[in-house]
């Protein structure tokens, strides 16, 4: 006995003498209960819509202090379509599910008994949003779908009725990626939905010659996007053409929210495929106006378009400021766009190392999460290429991948281990404490297959895990600024790609065991506490007065 | 020659009247492109004189504009029987035989007329590369910037250039060049992992041959396995330390792992050796830029621009220096630069304003 434990604190020593890399970060785990696949059916056809799905929640729907999981499906499509399109939503196959996590970590599907279970039969899923437009205390779902999109207002007992028609945001065509934020910081959460391109089945094409593949996006012409203001009375008003968003034509992927020149109003990034990303810059008075190549942030560093897909808008290097990560293609290389503070942005895709860990991926969905609670947030990316035949065009290049972990070493991005072994056509991923014990875990979707779930092993550091409890500013705090021992999150459920993560705010702690944390709600209030114990699970309530 | 014409022309002073009027006939016909009935006269004109060589030469070259070559080739013979040095017959025949694929049989008549063009064309078919080559050179020569020549004259190289790797597969199969003939063909295929295997097969055997290092980095670097291809440029910058072109991709991919101090080293020396190539210029000031020496970046661009003013790469430039001068807070120089950018960009990465 004495002799084993000595050869294994000796090949421990040993192992630490080689740096060899420690054990992976994550635990990849099939949770009990969840039987989920992601159903998007691919055709001979090469629909593009059945490369593209589908999203992920976290949220806490039944608020029993534990995150669930939605997840969105696509649908079945047939070859060809007919029309009318009926993408048999009816089919349980084709649903989507939310799923109740018990106590013990394992889940329950309670969809039907949600009434989540019908998603229309005209519609073909794609994303969904998190947010609690009405200040009850219990979070609504916005699902995005190719046809019409569903608000789901949580009633607060376990179920949610489909109030779309009321609300008016069924928005229509090919609605992607969506958020709620709140724009003109009134109290009440607006909706911000991306839409692709004027596309349907009648007018679909192939492409790629002998190999038949989808088509690349500028094939389709491009289209606006929709933004919802939250009227407060349970409706939503289209201001997409009074707010100037409906002014700019794109192909959008993904949005993420953040108030990048610190003048106390949310700012829209918006990932567009295959052309210049925009960047809505909030004037304060329900309008936005787009500068993203003024302010640097629209195209590669040499100039060039960009296959914008999923984007994180939170601040990756401590300086206070949110920078943006938009996924990409192979050979574009994940596009880092550092903050400089003076409501520019400088290319940072080669200083930060993530233009050589990304220059063959394709990716997704995006987090910039500070997985190992060192203080410094890391970079995970749901990868697989756009086409599934990839390999014949250009051998080098892979439909399944394997996710991208990339540690945040102050300010730049090393490969990590993420413990998946098999390579995937990873799209959504969401970001969350699942089990509650202060690290970060992921959930990820994958086309046709059950989604991956990351479960952080944990470790030594300390931590701290904020709700925001808005009084003035809306309920959840989203588009609040907040400052912990000198790092900084932007409290928001969105970003990401067709996907919506833990709306509370986790920080890592390294060595420290208190903090100071400081916040700018949306309301304008500013508020300050200081040495805060570590290791917990905090909320914070708004001042009512300034 | 003198001889051929001697016996056409003797030939001639014997035709009956009646075989000089469906002569007439048929050239009138031809004129009018009713090569049907050229055909007919011509064939009157043969019957009625059977020895005279310049009526089935006719009749060939009628043949031949109705695209019936193989019928052609009948009186064309016949006519060469009766005068075998009309170089008329040789010309027409060379052709009508070519055109039927009969190239080996080609040859010969190409020859004797000095046909450069279709008897490049036959010895390509025959295998004949070198003298394929040479031929349809000096026909090049002649008619600088024909589309059919210059086809013809690169399938000849080509095929040429294959005979030749191909000879040193048979022969030295397991040569360092060989491996690297192979290796290249590979990489021409986009099927890089063989040509890999190939190239660090040919390293092996003489790490010493120059670009070795360099087309293997080009593997690499067309697969974005950035410390890889730095490692093959940096070791033909020892193989080859003269050579610009391995110092740049040795800068350049330095550059795109972000290390931009080891990455403008390597491009100083590539200027240094080759100076105003446009491409180590905007890499260079990409890695001043990186380094944050502002003023060098700006120094490498706009020399840039003064090489380049219409191409992507100027457009690139000016991009590049609206970023430098956005980041010194200089707006009105970055407004400028991104003026000079959209100027020269194509419609695509232009934002879709929405049709009013």
């Amino acid at each position: 006995m004495r002799i084993a434990l000595l050869l294994l604190v000796l090949a421990s020593a040993l192992l630490m003498c080689l740096g060899a890399a420690p054990i992976g970060l994550f635990d990849v785990k099939q949770p009990r209960g969840i039987d989920f696949i992601l159903r998007n059916s691919p055709t001979p056809q090469k629909y593009l819509i059945e490369t593209m799905p589908g999203g992920v929640a976290l949220l806490d729907y039944n608020n029993d202090g534990l995150l669930d999981v939605f997840l969105v499906n696509g649908g079945r499509v047939t070859n060809p379509m007919q029309p009318p399109e009926n993408f048999d939503r009816k089919d349980k196959r084709y649903w989507n599910r939310l799923y109740r996590q018990n106590k013990e970590g394992s889940f329950s599907d309670v969809t039907e008994q949600a009434g989540l279970a019908n998603a229309g039969d005209g519609n073909y899923g794609m994303g969904v949003a998190v947010g609690d437009y009405d200040n009850d205390g219990f979070p609504d779902l916005y699902v995005t779908s190719y046809g019409k999109n569903i608000l789901y207002h949580n009633n607060g007992d376990g179920t949610f009725t489909d109030v779309t028609a009321k609300a008016g945001v069924a928005g229509g065509g090919w609605s992607v990626s969506a958020g709620f934020f709140d724009y003109d910081n009134d109290g009440k959460l607006d909706l911000f939905v991306t839409r692709y391109m004027e596309w349907d089945t009648k007018h679909s094409k192939t492409c790629g010659g002998e190999w038949h593949t989808y088509c690349p996006p500028e094939e389709f012409p491009a289209t606006t996007n929709i933004l919802y203001h939250n009227n407060g009375d349970g409706t939503f008003s289209d201001v997409s053409q009074k707010s100037g968003i409906a002014a700019k034509k794109g192909r959008a992927l993904g949005v993420a929210f953040a108030d990048y020149d610190d003048d106390g109003f949310t700012d829209v990034f918006v990932a567009n495929d295959g052309m210049q990303q925009y960047l809505f810059h909030n004037n304060g008075n329900g309008t936005f106006t787009e500068r993203a190549l003024e302010a640097g942030a629209g195209l590669s560093e040499d100039g060039r378009r960009l296959s914008g897909m999923g984007v994180v808008f939170q601040d990756y290097d401590n300086d206070g400021r949110p920078d943006v990560i938009v996924t990409e293609l192979p050979r574009e290389i994940y596009g880092v766009y550092h903050n400089e503070g003076n409501g520019t942005f400088s290319y940072g895709s080669l200083v930060t190392g993530l233009g050589v860990l990304s220059s063959g991926s394709s990716g997704w969905g995006v987090g910039l999460e500070d997985f190992d609670n060192d203080g410094w947030k890391d970079l995970f990316v749901a990868q697989g290429h756009v086409l599934d035949n990839v390999e014949q065009i250009d051998p080098s290049l892979h439909y399944l991948e394997l996710p991208m972990l990339a540690m945040n070493h102050n300010g730049r991005f090393e490969r990590a281990d993420s413990g998946v072994t098999a390579p995937i056509a990873g799209r959504g991923a969401a970001f969350g404490d699942l089990n509650n014990d202060g690290w970060e875990d992921v959930v990820m979707t994958a086309l046709g297959s059950t989604p991956i779930v990351l479960i952080n092993r944990g470790g030594q550091q300390h931590w701290l895990v904020i709700s925001l409890r808005g009084t003035r500013s809306n309920r959840d705090g989203l588009g609040a600024r907040v400052r912990v021992n000198g790092q900084t999150r932007f409290a928001t459920t969105a970003g990401s790609y067709l996907s919506a993560s833990d709306k509370r705010l986790h920080f890592g702690l390294g060595q420290a065991t208190t903090a100071k944390i400081e916040i700018a709600w949306p309301s304008g209030i500013h508020q300050t506490l200081n040495d805060i114990h570590a290791d917990q699970f905090l909320e914070i309530r708004e001042p009512e007065k300034p | 020659m003198i001889g051929a014409l001697l016996v056409l022309w003797l030939a001639w002073q014997t035709v009956c009247p009646e075989a000089l009027q469906h002569m007439q006939a048929a050239t009138e016909a031809e004129k009018q492109k009713q090569f049907d009935r050229a055909v007919s006269e011509f064939q009157k004109v043969t019957e009625l004189e059977p020895k005279l060589p310049d009526g089935f030469v006719r009749l060939g070259q009628a043949y031949m504009e109705k695209h019936d070559y193989g019928t052609a080739i009948v009186p064309l013979k016949h006519a060469l029987e009766l005068a075998p040095d009309l170089a008329g017959a040789h010309q027409l025949l060379g052709y009508a035989l070519l055109a039927q694929g009969y190239a080996a049989e080609a040859i010969p008549h190409l020859e004797r007329v000095n046909e450069q063009t279709a008897l490049g064309i036959a010895q390509i078919e025959t295998g004949q590369l070198p003298q394929a080559v040479t031929n349809l050179q000096a026909a090049l020569a002649k008619h600088p910037n024909d589309p059919d020549l210059l086809y013809y004259l690169g399938r000849a190289s080509g095929l040429l250039s294959k005979q030749s790797i191909d000879t040193l597969l048979a022969t030295h199969p397991n040569s360092a060049r060989a491996h690297q003939a192979l290796a290249e063909n590979y990489f021409v295929l986009r099927q890089m992992p063989q040509a890999e295997k190939e190239f660090q097969e040919a390293l092996r055997l003489r790490p010493d041959i120059p670009k070795l290092h360099l087309e293997l980095g080009e593997v690499y670097a067309g697969s974005s396995q950035w410390p890889k291809a730095e490692e093959e440029f940096r070791a033909e910058t020892k193989v080859q330390p003269g050579n610009a072109e391995a110092h740049y991709r040795l800068g350049a991919a330095l550059l795109q792992q972000g290390k931009a101090r080891e990455a403008r080293a390597a491009l100083q020396i590539a200027d240094h050796l080759q100076p105003d190539m446009p491409e180590t210029l905007y890499s260079l000031g990409k890695a001043a830029a990186l380094e944050g020496d502002a003023a060098a970046g700006e120094r490498a661009w706009t020399r840039l621009l003064t090489l380049e003013k219409n191409t992507s790469l100027a457009a690139q430039t000016h991009f590049a220096l609206a970023g430098l001068y956005r980041k010194q807070g200089k707006v009105a120089a970055a407004d400028r630069e991104m003026q000079e950018f959209q100027k020269l960009q194509s419609p695509v990465t232009q934002p879709e304003a929405v049709q009013k």
